[in-house]
């Protein structure tokens, strides 16, 4: 037996709620597309709790009616807008800080409006032209000259020739002479391949459209010129504004992540709040309460705070009774703080002397704990 | 039925009187208003103004009359009622329908003079918190927009007042639910019923009070008090602006984006589309960003509509509204950025949609507002008005202890704010921090106040308004200009704490908790910290007594923002920050704690370690004040300070490592005998020659000291020293003096106070002794031993007349670039009696004798930067020790000399240049040079190398004559190397100076290597492009004038126009970043130099030390905007160029 996929793709774990949306709203869809804007909309952004009931005509077999839930937690104007940025003649370009949910967006819109998110390059500092536009099988092309079966066509070339939307991972890593490959892309709308003889161009077929992910503040990218920035529309994903939701994000998630190899979320509900504080406080340098600290250079996105409460409920699950869940809070923080800056820990020692010794001084047992084991993020 | 329906039927259904429910500005419900009377046609119409105002509605719907103007009306005890209007407001538009047809038209509210003493306190905010939740809408006005505004194209004027009269009535239900209508509300909705009964009426109402007017009100009941009339206020009507009907220009009753609002109401009144009016304002927002300097084409626009439309389709719209609009210029026009473009994006939009509109009462309204306003006040006051004789009137305040007093103080003080000629405060005489009681002022009434005062009337009906106002604009005007930097925003929050305005006052305190913090330096800091303490002790007479210094502005964040800035001053060389930091430390142990293992604690142990001489000094000090370190330990570092001055750079180290110890720590010194221990011990076991060697250093560190301080410390020495040493006979042979000099210093190895007894064999054997000495002693030639108390004296500069022999000789050379000193006793006791010296010459000849060659350089070094020229000409060019020290000495000079001295000074400048420039280009030529070449690689990556792959490959040739191509063999990509463009910003505003000579010379160093082409601005607030003289840095340094602001924003915009390639621009900016303008349009430039490409980095010092003193807040916002900060010697620049050009 073959053990099972790790993460299968939006289209697949989705399958039957796109079949429901499709069934569901029958109205006018941009050419190319598998759902309407609106039911893309409510796709990514969920239904709102209300139930979803089918038309009478529609053909759909299974549940006629079902709640579709919120799979990307942020402002659904954000969602409306990159749909109908998909719609028009831009790329779409989602730029945030690291860890803000922008892959799954992108994952999740292009399955919704072409039924794959397959077509994908992830973009690196060795990321060539090749991946973005065609490249040769180089030993037909030296035995048979250049000809269409030794033309190998990168996944932006094969959505184009489907109608389908491409996604690019991380394109700032790339070089910007490779991501200048894109401009004619998206100006002209088809590909030249002066190789096939003079004339030859590959036309995108209608319902092609880019969905460009970046990191803006990222160390070690490469700013994307001018000119390919005007051939985008740019939505910038922010961190979850709420706590309560991204309280709940990090939890659902975490106990996913543990759930795949069966194993409890035994991390208790107040440590995750205090956890997922701590990150909102030092990411935006303004604490709950509105007092200043100062921030870190380390990224202290959600999908950080994710992984450290895994990584605690590992820790609980398999070192069990070793010691309190909290004491070990501090240590995975520093790991998470201690990146790249060093003095980044003289800021998390000073977020302790003043947030947490406040908040320690005012109320709550485990603030007054945290506070105490300051002496494990001191040198 | 569900109740709030059938309620929503009652009120539609309603009329008697007809209920038009509307919002304050709405263009929806301005369009319906005159639809919807037209068909009720009314006998009567009742708009919810304050009765007072009944007199001005003729003259308000006067078809003469150019919105946007305002009705207001002002108590005496400052209340104001205020209600600006637009097109786009129902009343004015229900004002002009009943004027124009000469239908009665009444002001039926409750009149402003009941009003006072009712507040509206917040209930309980849930369910309204759960009925935005439910429609999607961040706040109330935005729920407005969504199911009011958005909803109005295609919508018959009874729909739109359906809509409306519905969010009116939701709001009412939420509020009501959550504890109740408010008691004025209550009241005024009274009040109107009992005007109700008459003549069939039309009402126009907040959609909020509709529920209560019905005959039979809903959700209401009759308030529990009763509203009793107080002063009758003055009432006026004046013209108003579109920047101040803007809801952020701080106004009240404002709204956003009037322009916007002016156009929908058009669209809806029949005048042109949505669609058209989204386009047009698209088109105009491009423009506005093309002109400043960003690319924002048609196709641009187009988007911007495009997305606009879009939204309103997908949200199920009938046309795109503010809210898509904003989207899409966000979305299409960003560029994702929010700092940079963004900014530029958001001002262009601020810019088209707020609009400039100014409006014009009609022909013959009677006049009001301002001045009749303040000349009533200044009469009530006694003060001199338009009547009173010319004559200035003097008078004596006591603001904080008379309530009169106190007014008067905050009227002239808001008169002042304004720009108002009249009163002047008289400079109290009263030196330093003493706060003073009493103030006196001269006033009189000038043609000049009159006028001026007609001018402010804009601004405001009040002149506590006018005065917010005034202050407001300034700030706008600042911000306009990115000038409203940290100090900026200090001084305007303290002017709305002196003029006593407390809304404007709390909204500066956000301020500073908020942006302030962010970019403030240290000595902004400890001012912020004094204005929030004169808050907290209520010390600021113009404010209500009432006035609480709000929660969220706490002086432990302005601490611990100081303490944070503290890193930044590891490279000051300025005795005031040494007082600054020595203020944040006793602020610190007073309010948080002890230093103990406190982040300021560690700062200070830093910067004693590693920092530049003068704050290493200040922080060493401060350690043995606060107890850190015992007063013995830092006694005896002060001891090595002295040892380790045995060369040019350590005797500098020296002086200023004493100059900041005693800057801070002067008591200590007087009081404590083990924190001078060290000194003392040192002092005395030198010999004659290392003393003198190092006495100018020391003297220059104690210079530091007032010249009465300098004689209390003698004095207290005196004590411990003793006696004074025995007096040199000057009679004695020169041997003789040679042997006893020997015997002294050979005592105080051992003994230290022994005196001298001319033993011979004693005497023989020691001199024997020294015969293996490194150096021979120069007593030989100049006769005299000097004690210790002398020693002191020559150190203190006190004394003089006391002194004998070559003591007196070297006191006399010091006096002469000393003097007696500044500050306290500088006009008591002289350095001595005799003349000075005739010439500089004899001056240099004499410190030659008795301090050695190099000091002498030194001294006359330190004179030279004093301006004395003279002392520059004595240095010889031949001889002289290059070093970047003696360069800033004499870049000092310039301008101040006489033009054959300059040529002197300039080949003396060269030539130091020269040999710097010759040293510094050997150790970084080799990390300049080489350059990479494209090689074929078998890496898949680039192109394929056709003919080496064949090359590679025909050992595989079928017999088919095909190759089969086993290698392949690909080009990398070469990056080229040419026509590489540095662009160094140079900041010369001063304290920068080795970083500036540093800069010159790597700018001459560089525009000799091929293919660069180096550009040199140097900028204050000003920007001089210096980039054809860069080859030659003393022409280059000859150049610059030190001095002036930081502007660094300015210097980078000027740098955008000389980056043509971006992929192939350097840009180094050398400065302090102590920006004086607004960081974030520094952060605005930075960011959108980076995003075009060029490469930056900052230097916050440019030398040997890579010590930098910066604004560190500053600096780090630089950073995170993409341009790395760093303190790098020249070394290390360049080998960051070469990275970049490789």
């Amino acid at each position: 037996m073959s053990a099972a996929i790790q993460a299968p793709p939006a289209e697949a774990r989705h399958a039957d709620e796109l079949a429901f949306l499709a069934a569901w709203d029958d109205g006018p869809r941009p050419p190319g597309w598998r759902l309407t804007p609106r039911a893309v909309v409510t796709f990514v952004a969920g239904s709102g709790g209300e139930k979803l009931t089918l038309p009478k005509t529609a053909e759909f077999e299974g549940d006629r009616s079902r709640v579709i839930p919120e799979k990307f937690v942020g402002d659904r104007a954000l969602v409306e807008r990159c749909v109908v940025t998909l719609g028009g003649p831009r790329g779409l370009m989602l730029v945030g800080e690291p860890g803000t949910a922008k892959s799954m967006l992108s994952e999740l819109l292009s399955a919704a409006v072409s039924g794959t998110s397959a077509l994908t390059v992830q973009g690196t500092a060795g990321t060539t032209e090749d991946q973005l536009r065609y490249g040769w099988n180089y030993a037909l092309l030296i035995d048979r000259g250049p000809c269409e079966e030794a033309l190998v066509p990168s996944p932006v070339l094969q959505a184009m020739r489907r109608g389908a939307m491409a996604r690019l991972e991380e394109i700032t890593r790339c070089l910007p002479e490779v991501q200048d490959a894109l401009v004619s892309i998206l100006s002209e709308r088809a590909l030249a391949v002066p190789e096939l003889g003079g004339a030859h161009v590959e036309p995108a077929r209608a319902g092609f459209n880019l969905i460009a992910t970046a990191n803006l503040r990222d160390r070690g990218v490469s700013e994307m010129s001018a000119a390919l920035k005007r051939r985008f529309n740019f939505e910038t994903v922010p961190p979850i504004a709420d706590l309560e939701r991204e309280k709940a994000l990090v939890k659902a998630q975490a106990e996913a992540s543990l759930a795949s190899v069966g194993v409890p979320l035994a991390v208790d509900d107040a440590v995750l709040e205090a956890l997922v504080t701590v990150f909102r406080d030092l990411r935006s340098g303004r604490t709950v309460e509105g007092w200043a600290v100062e921030k870190p250079q380390a990224v202290m996105s959600t999908a950080e705070a994710v992984a450290v409460a895994g990584a605690l409920g590992f820790q609980a699950a398999w070192f069990r009774s070793d010691r309190d869940v909290l004491s070990l809070l501090p240590g995975y923080l520093l790991g998470v703080v201690l990146k790249d800056d060093p003095k980044d820990r003289g800021r998390l020692l000073a977020y302790w002397d003043a947030a947490v010794k406040r908040r320690a001084e005012g109320r709550a047992r485990l603030w007054k704990q945290l506070h105490e084991l300051r002496a494990v993020i001191e040198e | 039925m569900d109740p709030i329906a059938a309620a929503l039927d009652a009120l539609v259904a309603c009329d008697r009187p007809l209920l038009i429910g509307v919002r304050h500005h709405s263009a929806a419900c301005a369009a319906a208003v005159p639809a919807l009377l037209d068909a009720f046609a009314p006998e009567r119409v009742l708009v919810e103004l304050p009765e007072e105002l009944q007199p001005w509605l003729p003259w308000l719907g006067h078809a003469g009359l150019q919105p946007p103007v305002a009705l207001a009306g002002a108590t005496d005890d400052g209340a104001l009622a205020f209600y600006p209007f637009a097109e786009f407001s129902p009343e004015l538009a229900a004002v002009r329908w009943a004027v124009a047809r000469g239908v009665p038209i009444e002001a039926f509210d409750l009149p402003i003079a009941r009003r006072t003493g009712h507040e509206r306190e917040a209930g309980d905010q849930a369910l309204l918190g759960a009925l935005l939740h439910a429609t999607g809408a961040p706040d109330v006005e935005a729920m407005w927009d969504r199911l009011v505004e958005a909803r109005a194209p295609g919508a018959t004027p009874q729909q739109v007042r359906r809509a409306a009269l519905g969010v009116g009535l939701a709001l009412r239900r939420a509020e009501v639910d959550g504890g109740g209508v408010s008691e004025v509300d209550l009241l005024r909705e009274a009040h109107m019923r009992s005007r109700l009964s008459g003549a069939r009426a039309a009402a126009v109402v907040g959609a909020f009070h509709a529920a209560a007017l019905l005959p039979e009100p809903l959700l209401w009941r009759a308030p529990t008090l009763v509203a009793e009339p107080g002063p009758a206020p003055t009432t006026s009507l004046v013209p108003y602006a579109d920047d101040l009907l803007d809801s952020r220009s701080g106004y009240p009753a404002g709204i956003r984006d009037p322009q916007w609002q002016r156009r929908a109401w058009a669209a809806l009144a029949g005048d042109g589309t949505l669609e058209d009016a989204v386009v047009e304002l698209a088109v105009a927002i491009c423009r506005a960003l093309r002109e400043a300097g960003h690319v924002a084409g048609t196709p641009d626009a187009a988007e911007v509509a495009r997305l606009a439309r879009g939204l309103a389709a997908v949200r199920g719209l009938p046309a795109p509204g503010r809210r898509e609009l904003l989207e899409g210029v966000e979305s299409a026009l960003g560029h994702g950025e929010l700092l940079g473009r963004g900014r530029a994006v958001a001002r262009a939009a601020e810019s088209v949609l707020v609009g400039r509109r100014r409006g014009v009462l009609a022909p013959g309204t009677p006049r009001s507002g301002l001045a009749p306003h303040v000349e009533g006040l200044l009469a009530a006051l006694g003060l001199p008005g338009p009547t009173s004789p010319p004559d200035p009137v003097r008078m004596r305040l006591d603001p904080l202890r008379a309530d009169i007093d106190r007014r008067r103080h905050t009227v002239l003080v808001r008169l002042e704010a304004i720009g108002v000629p009249y009163g002047q405060r008289e400079e109290s005489g009263v030196m330093g921090d003493v706060e003073t009681l009493t103030e006196v002022w001269r006033m009189s009434w000038r043609p000049a106040t009159a006028a001026t005062l007609e001018l402010g009337a804009a601004r405001g009906v009040t002149l506590e308004q006018a005065a917010a106002g005034a202050l407001r604009a300034e700030r706008a005007r600042l911000a306009a200009g990115d000038l409203l930097g940290a100090a900026a925003r200090l001084s305007l929050t303290a002017r709305a704490a002196a003029c006593g305005l407390p809304d404007l006052l709390r909204e500066g305190l956000a301020d500073l908790m908020g942006p302030f913090l962010a970019e403030a330096g240290l000595t902004e800091l400890l001012d912020a910290f004094a204005l929030v303490e004169r808050l907290r002790r209520k010390h600021v007479p113009a404010l209500p007594d009432d006035f609480e210094c709000p929660a969220e502005v706490r002086a432990a964040d302005l601490l611990a923002a100081a303490v944070r800035a503290v890193e930044g001053l590891a490279g000051s060389d300025s005795l005031d920050d040494a007082r600054a930091l020595l203020a944040l430390v006793r602020l610190f142990e007073r309010d948080a704690a002890d230093l103990g293992t406190s982040r300021l604690g560690a700062a200070l142990d830093a910067l004693a370690r590693d920092g530049a001489p003068v704050i290493a000094g200040a922080a060493e000090a401060i350690r043995a004040l606060t107890g850190r370190e015992p007063a013995e330990h830092v006694g005896e570092r002060l001891g090595a300070w002295i040892d380790a001055a045995v060369d040019n750079e350590g005797r500098r180290t020296l002086a200023g490592r004493l100059g900041g110890a005693l800057t801070v720590a002067a008591p200590l010194f007087e009081a404590s005998p083990a924190f001078v221990g060290g000194l003392l011990d040192r002092v005395e076991a030198l010999d004659d020659d290392a003393f003198l060697s190092r006495l100018p250093a020391l003297r220059d560190g104690f210079d530091a000291l007032s010249p009465a301080a300098r004689g209390r410390l003698l004095d207290v020495l005196a004590e411990r020293l003793g006696g004074d040493a025995p007096e040199t006979e000057l009679e004695d042979p020169p041997e003789l003096l040679a042997l006893y000099a020997a015997a002294d210093r050979g005592g105080a190895v051992g003994e230290p106070r022994a005196a001298p007894t001319p033993l011979p064999d004693f005497v023989l054997a020691l001199a024997a002794a020294f015969e293996h000495g490194a150096a021979r002693p120069r007593v030989a030639q100049t006769p005299g031993v000097i004690g210790p108390r002398d020693r002191w004296r020559l150190i203190l500069g006190r004394e003089r007349s006391h002194l004998s022999g070559m003591a007196c000789r070297a006191a006399r050379a010091l006096d002469e670039l000393y003097g007696t000193g500044r500050g306290e006793g500088a006009r008591g006791e002289g350095g001595g009696h005799d003349a000075p010296f005739p010439t500089v010459r004899e001056w240099a000849g004499e410190l030659e004798d008795l301090f050695g060659e190099r000091v002498r350089e030194e001294v006359l070094g330190r004179a030279a930067e004093g301006g004395n020229g003279a002392a520059a000409l004595e240095l010889d060019p031949a001889h002289v020790a290059p070093s970047v020290e003696l360069l800033e000495e004499l870049l000092a000079l310039k301008g101040a000399l006489p033009p054959g001295q300059m040529e002197h000074l300039r080949r003396l400048v060269r030539r130091v240049v020269e040999q710097l420039t010759e040293a510094l280009a050997t150790r970084i030529r080799p990390a300049l040079t080489g350059l990479s070449t494209p090689i074929p690689t078998r890496r898949p990556g680039g192109p394929l190398d056709l003919g080496r792959t064949l090359r590679a490959n025909l050992k595989h040739v079928r017999r088919d004559g095909r190759v089969v191509c086993e290698r392949l063999v690909f080009r990398t990509r070469a990056r080229r190397s040419l026509d590489w463009r540095v662009v160094l910003l140079v900041d010369v505003s001063g304290s920068m100076e080795a970083s500036v000579i540093y800069s010159a010379i790597m700018a001459a160093i560089l525009s000799g290597l091929p293919a660069v082409s180096v550009h040199f601005v140097a900028f204050s607030t000003e920007i001089v492009d210096l980039s054809d003289r860069v080859a030659d840095p003393l022409e280059l340094l000859l150049e610059i004038a030190v001095g002036g602001g930081t502007h660094i924003a300015k210097a980078f915009r000027y740098a955008r126009t000389l980056v043509t390639v971006p992929a192939r621009t350097l840009v180094l900016c050398v400065s302090d970043f102590e920006e004086g303008g607004a960081v974030s349009a520094l952060v605005e430039e930075v960011r959108t130099l980076v995003e075009s490409g060029a490469r930056g980095l900052g230097l916050a010092a440019l030398d040997d030390h890579g010590r930098p003193r910066y604004a560190r807040a500053v600096a780090e916002q630089v950073a995170a905007a993409g341009m790395p900060v760093a303190a790098l010697t020249p070394l290390e620049v360049a080998r960051w160029i070469a990275e970049q050009v490789r």
